[in-house]
């Protein structure tokens, strides 16, 4: 019991670990005040209690596709935060710090609010027999230790980069987390029959199966799928695109800047 | 003076109107599948393949469950007490397991496309 919840907490929480850990490297690189992480945190603490709660009462809303339609609603709402952010982020001055820091709230609060919902009602439905507690709690302690690590792994691993290859890599690695959202959000509208199916366009499960560690990984990290089908790669490289054209003339603006003489 | 009768709202619902109608001459075959006791009844789910089917999967347990799949690129929660609706496929035919991710190791079972 201890192992699995482990691992399914683990699951939930890498997603949020790494937005977090990338959004904190611009904070960082830009200077600015941090304490959005905590609203963004506890906002989402408290989004996922509701979440829960509700859970029921949003499953049976649209003919049963509520829940589809509430994630893949979270998801967009965290891509075009993402999108906004991206912008800011590449201009040169320190610019709309404010705004910036509700965006990156928001996205934290969505974050941690589609995650947490799972391990709440993962853990209400075991807790209630006293012999499990304790483990569930070792799991569920475990779990988000090992998951913070490894956002923590990923937020000093960019800020050893040179400040201009850090941006640059936690720019490619945002974009590629937002395609993941979008990517994502078809599945749950596919799940929920709102987009067609279509068929799956390859297999790569007994290469990287799905539910190994490293596929876990890869699927948090850059929305790996061992079978997608056209729809979702569709939206993922279009996220991932569009993401990354925004992020160019900022980044544009930045080099011509570094290369005048002062 | 305006030439289109249509509001560009009234165009759009109009338009999802159409789009929707041959989806609902054509209803999705309904299948069943219930869970007890952290066990999915049937656990060998057979369904046509290369049509979509629309799972309603009942929770009888006052406990949430997660029904995922792998292969079938599903993942949803069934709240305890609670019914929803999953839509799966076309799929060729095959073998795809799923597995309850709160309880997985007494529920497993498999949607069979023949």
């Amino acid at each position: 019991m201890l192992l699995s919840t482990l691992i399914i907490v683990l699951r939930e929480i890498l997603e949020a670990a790494l937005v977090i850990s990338l959004l904190l490297v611009f904070t960082r690189l830009r200077g600015i005040d941090a304490r959005w992480v905590l609203y963004g945190l506890g906002a989402g603490m408290v989004g996922a209690v509701i979440y829960a709660s509700q859970i029921a009462r949003v499953s049976e809303m649209f003919e049963y596709t509520g829940q589809e339609i509430t994630n893949a609603s979270m998801q967009v709402a965290i891509f075009i935060s993402l999108a906004i952010l991206t912008v800011l982020i590449c201009r040169p001055a320190p610019h709309r710090t404010r705004l910036v820091s509700i965006l990156m709230a928001l996205v934290v609060a969505l974050a941690v609010a589609r995650e947490g919902f799972e391990i709440l009602l993962y853990l209400s439905g075991l807790m209630t027999k006293p012999e499990l507690v304790t483990p569930l709690l070792l799991g569920t302690i475990l779990g988000t230790g090992i998951g913070c690590s490894i956002g923590a792994l990923f937020y000093y691993g960019l800020l050893n980069f040179s400040p201009r290859s850090g941006q640059t890599i936690a720019l490619l690695l945002l974009a590629l987390f937002g395609g993941n959202m979008l990517s994502q959000a078809a599945q749950m509208l596919i799940q929920a029959d709102l987009l067609p199916a279509g068929a799956t366009l390859w297999d790569s499960s007994r290469i990287l199966p799905e539910d190994s560690l490293a596929g876990q990984l890869f699927y948090a990290l850059i929305g790996y799928e061992a079978t997608p089908t056209l729809m979702q790669l569709t939206a993922y490289l279009g996220g991932l695109g569009l993401l990354l054209a925004l992020a160019l003339p900022g980044i544009a603006i930045q080099r011509r800047q570094a290369l005048q003489p002062e | 003076m305006r030439c289109f009768p249509l509001s560009p709202l009234h165009t759009l619902l109009l338009a999802a109107s159409i789009a929707v109608v041959p989806q609902v001459l054509a209803a999705p075959p309904l299948v069943k599948i219930e869970i007890r006791d952290h066990l999915f009844y049937p656990s060998n789910v057979k369904i046509p393949a290369n049509t979509k089917v629309k799972l309603v999967v009942i929770n009888r347990d006052p406990t949430a469950e997660e029904f995922e799949s792998y292969e079938l690129n599903r993942e949803k929660i069934i709240p305890g007490g609670a019914t929803s609706v999953i839509f799966i496929g076309p799929l060729p035919p095959g073998e795809y397991p799923f597995f309850g991710e709160f309880f997985p190791r007494t529920a497993q079972g498999k949607v069979i496309a023949e």
